[in-house]
């Protein structure tokens, strides 16, 4: 383990570390500090600019029922769920598979092909908007989940294969030869040696797609337009007025659609274990 | 032993398993991709008839002084963006140890990456606010007059830059963690015997390893700079008159408030040639690398 | 491969098409009522969801409606309406209005409004009119005009300006007395273009104010470099707050609401920036003249209420219009925002910024919308920004005039 763990017998330097650490993360989180902060507040606070100072008065059950009393908060989020994780479990199985092939078999046109997924990966997707409309109009998925699933897993491919094709390129070599020369199938290696090796890269990347899907507001209002298949992002919006936004509100939501991604992080740590190092003491 | 037909099947595996994502990919993205190109060769205004205007829209950028104006902000903010993975790296090192409470804090580092812009574009320009921020505030602390930092032409551009830089750590912070939880123990033991230490370690043992990830840290970086518009949106609408803004949000406001798609979309393809610099480069270094090992 | 769910409507949607023999009968018997909403006011919001839900309930309608925050639905619009229009949904009256009826994406509702006698009760019908026909329901609209606390006023000895030159001796009096003369926010661009619109209106009229959105005129016309040299000279007074483009408006109201300026140009919604108990100080005074020659032309505008013509249930659609503007119900709908209703016979002056807006259209000789819901998105865009800068820097007005003329030449043709 890199850097040097500090042994538990060091009880003092583990509590300055995590002391050092906790100051640390004070800092980084001023920014969120200040969403919890805006999140108590009063509206008539807010609009006398009383964005840093001491709450007139704390607003924090009011704020906090307020998402919910205002918009279908819980449908959205549910709506949420339904279109992030199977998208999140298909790009993941689906680079995987990409990923390991583009590293692992060298054929005419793979080079190419991945340069074709990185590039992808470059566009801003903006500009998507009308031929992906179009397209999902066309394929009868507009104002359904399944547009967002379809768009989402097509968008999202390009990166994770990315991120999985060099995981896996970085495996040892030696591990691969050994398998072939013990006759084991692609398919054989894909399960055994490469799903487990890449535990800690598909947990990381688990996160990322989820976060990513979870938080995509621009896909929600172009492919759909009913309050029955929208995702939380657009509940989120739905509290900006034309001229007014309750700020305060839109903090309590912030906060509130925030925790499944965090949630998520906090859970997929424990595949961040390394991979390697159990399969290369068997191989 | 194998039976021809197995033999077959394996032969046939890999394209097999390539297949639905390249399906998918090619049907929904690179299709997209090439109809965005198309429509940048018309003058269209999003739901009309469309035009053919050749290579106008191309031309006219090239006398768009918004469009250099941009552009230059797209060079600061890559600049800037690529502190990122340094940044992304020193926290993961940081928190990479088993204590009690890590867990937790290592959600906390996170947490950027999970707000919504739209929040933390708002809390970064409340930050900058000449009469309520917390800038205005600890400069009338020593009886000084803060800077209107998103009102300044020429400053702009880095105090939205440096809101956008907050959740890009993050980002790279997930993935050296990934990256630290790959390394060859035994590498690092060998290092450890030779005596390598702090900063030597990490310079000939550790980065090394890290490299894939560094890549990918990097490339996603720069995607990020080139990319970002909605905390641009927020903080000041490219403004103050078109001074913060970006290639992205040009795009976005040509093809979404002008309904100048064409426009818009002439604006997306030359954006995608310049990443396509970073592309190739990218790809090059990646590929000599692993030849070289 | 995933299995992809359809949802109600979107299976409708595309069946509608394939289905007219088999599964018609069924649709065309349940009685549903699609509804997409823009309003972002929860109040507003819940209104609408009364009367739609009280409107179900007595026609035996399903009725769903569906909210989108304002900025997104400017986008989304453009999309469900070419990909999946609902039955009923809110714009913006005007030039917005028009692109979308000259592409046949409203419906033609003017035998509703013939029939039900609106026009009698309903001055603002023009706006929602095109060739002579309504393509939708104006709902109520915003005064815009110069708002001042009277306790500010009071404990300065000042007093509203009347006159260009009224103006000016405000400015130096109030800056005097440490206060922004008025306060505004240029951020988010368009208050800004608000007051190029009271700075043409005052001074070349509301017929050249609208040859001039319509593109009929070009922004290098020296009437236009007049109306900019005058806001110059209201810029260069010092009368606008310092580093505007810093602050959105509700920052600048804050100055406003906290005793730090004199005025701020704004629509009614400016009473979202007062605790409840300060909003009696409240007082509104339209912008002052230039020219004593031309009449009193103000910005209104006018939000509406539309039928798409792709609309998958127009009579139930229509049902709903004559239900929901009924009096009663109109004024249910208005009253959390605060705004003037459509409906003469409706009264909100109960609220006293209605009741002094309402007050004041009385003297008014015409109205136009705002910048930019008046003129092409294009042309808005480009004014927007040009008159953010403008405001900061005068002595540009060389290159932002050509600038927005570019676009208006793109956008109209040449003349």
């Amino acid at each position: 383990m890199y850097p040097k763990p500090i042994p538990p017998s060091h009880r003092t330097s583990r509590i300055l570390y995590m002391t050092g650490v906790w100051a640390v993360l004070a800092i980084w989180l001023l920014p969120v500090a200040a969403i919890i902060m805006t999140s108590f507040r009063t509206f008539d606070d807010i609009m006398a600019g009383n964005y840093w100072g001491w709450p007139t008065k704390f607003n924090i059950l009011e704020n906090y029922a307020a998402i919910f009393q205002h918009t279908d908060m819980l449908v959205y989020f549910r709506n949420s769920l339904i279109i992030t994780i199977p998208s999140v479990v298909l790009v993941l199985a689906l680079s995987t598979m990409t990923g390991f092939v583009l590293s692992r078999h060298k054929f005419v046109g793979s080079t190419l092909l991945f340069a074709a997924f990185i590039a992808g990966n470059f566009m801003p997707y903006q500009v998507f908007m009308i031929p992906v409309r179009d397209l999902m109009v066309s394929l009868g998925l507009y104002d359904t989940y399944g547009a967002l699933i379809l768009f989402h897993v097509s968008f999202q491919l390009g990166f994770a294969t990315l991120f999985m094709r060099n995981f896996i390129a970085a495996l040892p070599g030696e591990l691969f030869q050994a398998a072939r020369a013990e006759g084991a199938s692609p398919m054989q290696i894909l399960r055994i040696i490469v799903v487990p090796l890449v535990r800690p890269a598909l947990a990381a990347l688990a996160i990322l797609l989820f976060t990513f899907i979870w938080n995509d507001y621009f896909w929600a209002i172009v492919l759909t337009q009913t309050d029955a298949v929208k995702p939380v992002t657009a509940g989120l919006a739905n509290l900006r007025g034309e001229w007014v936004s309750a700020w305060n509100v839109i903090s309590a939501a912030t906060l509130f659609v925030a925790i499944p991604p965090v949630l998520m992080f906090f859970l997929m740590q424990k595949h961040f274990v390394s991979g390697l190092t159990m399969g290369a003491v068997k191989g | 032993m194998t039976t021809p037909r197995q033999k077959m099947l394996e032969r046939w595996t890999p394209a097999l398993l390539l297949a639905p994502g390249l399906i998918l990919f090619f049907g929904v993205i690179v299709f997209s991709a090439f109809r965005t190109f198309w429509i940048s060769l018309h003058e269209w205004d999003g739901f009309g008839t469309a035009v053919y205007v050749g290579l106008a829209n191309y031309r006219e950028l090239w006398t768009d002084p918004q469009f250099w104006m941009s552009l230059k902000n797209n060079a600061i903010w890559l600049v800037v963006f690529l502190l990122a993975p340094p940044l992304g790296l020193a926290i993961a090192l940081l928190v990479n140890q088993k204590i009690a409470g890590m867990r937790f804090a290592k959600s906390l580092f996170f947490m950027p990456l999970v707000l919504s812009l739209v929040t933390v574009g708002v809390i970064f320009s409340w930050f900058y606010d000449p009469t309520f921020g917390i800038l205005a505030k600890i400069f009338g602390l020593f009886g000084a007059e803060a800077p209107a930092l998103l009102s300044s032409e020429r400053y702009v551009t880095f105090a939205v830059v440096f809101a956008g830089l907050w959740p890009q750590v993050a980002f790279c912070l997930v993935l050296f963690l990934a990256g630290l939880n790959n390394l060859d123990s035994e590498i690092i033991g060998a290092g450890r015997v030779d005596n390598a230490r702090g900063w030597q370690m990490l310079r000939h043992v550790v980065l090394p390893q890290l490299k894939q990830v560094s890549f990918i840290a990097i490339a996603i970086s720069m995607i990020g700079a080139l990319r970002s518009f909605d905390i641009i949106s927020v903080m000041t609408s490219g403004g103050p008159f078109g001074s913060s803004s970006v290639l992205a949000y040009q795009m976005y406001e040509e093809s979404l408030f002008s309904y100048r798609y064409g426009y818009g979309a002439a604006i997306a393809t030359v954006l995608f040639a310049i990443m396509l610099i970073f592309i190739v480069w990218y790809l090059a270094n990646l590929l000599k690398n692993e030849n070289g090992a | 491969m995933a299995h992809f769910t359809l949802t109600r409507r979107s299976f409708l949607a595309t069946t509608a098409a394939a289905s007219v023999s088999l599964s018609m009968p069924a649709i065309a018997q349940s009685r549903e009522l699609v509804m997409i909403s823009n309003r972002g006011n929860p109040g507003q919001r819940a209104a609408l969801e009364k009367i739609a839900a009280d409107f179900g309930q007595s026609a035996g309608v399903k009725v769903s409606v569906n909210n989108m925050d304002h900025e997104a639905h400017k986008t989304a619009i453009r999309n469900y309406l070419v990909a999946s229009p609902p039955d009923i949904c809110f714009w913006f009256s005007g030039e917005r209005m028009r692109g979308f009826v000259e592409r046949g994406l409203f419906a033609d509702i003017s035998d509703l409004v013939d029939r039900e006698g609106w026009k009698k009760v309903v001055p603002s019908m023009s706006a929602v009119t095109v060739g002579g026909k309504q393509y939708g329901l104006p709902t109520s609209g915003t005064l815009w005009g110069l708002f001042y606390r009277q306790d500010t006023f009071d404990e300065h000895g000042l007093t509203p300006p009347e006159t260009f030159e009224d103006l000016l001796t405000f400015g130096e009096k109030s800056k005097a007395k440490g206060l922004t003369p008025i306060t505004i926010g240029t951020k988010n661009m368009w208050p800004a273009s608000g007051l190029f619109d009271h700075f043409n209106l005052r001074i070349n009229g509301l017929e050249f104010h609208q040859a001039l959105m319509e593109g009929k005129v070009s922004y290098t016309d020296a009437r236009v470099v007049k109306v900019m040299n005058t806001w110059a000279e209201a810029v260069n007074a010092g009368l606008f707050t310092q580093n505007a483009t810093s602050y959105a408006w509700e920052q600048a109201a804050a100055a406003l609401v906290q005793k730090r300026a004199g005025m701020m140009d704004l629509g009614l919604f400016i009473k979202q920036a007062f605790p409840k108990d300060e909003l009696d100080q409240v007082r509104f005074q339209l912008f002052p003249t230039v020219d004593p020659s031309i009449g009193r032309f103000e910005d209104f505008s006018v939000d509406s209420i539309h039928i798409p013509s792709g609309a998958p249930h127009p009579e139930v659609a229509r049902e709903f219009l004559a239900y929901f503007y009924q009096p009663d119900n109109l004024k249910a709908y208005i009253e959390p925002e605060g705004n003037v209703p459509a409906r003469t016979d409706v009264d909100l002056t109960s609220d006293p910024l209605v009741a002094m807006a309402t007050d004041a259209l009385k003297q008014v000789d015409g109205t136009s919308q705002y910048y930019d819901r008046d003129t092409s998105p294009d042309v808005a865009q480009a004014g927007l920004k040009g008159f953010q800068e403008f405001m900061v820097h005068p002595d540009r007005v060389d290159r932002i005039l050509p600038q927005i003329e570019r676009a208006r030449e793109r956008a109209y043709g040449a003349l």
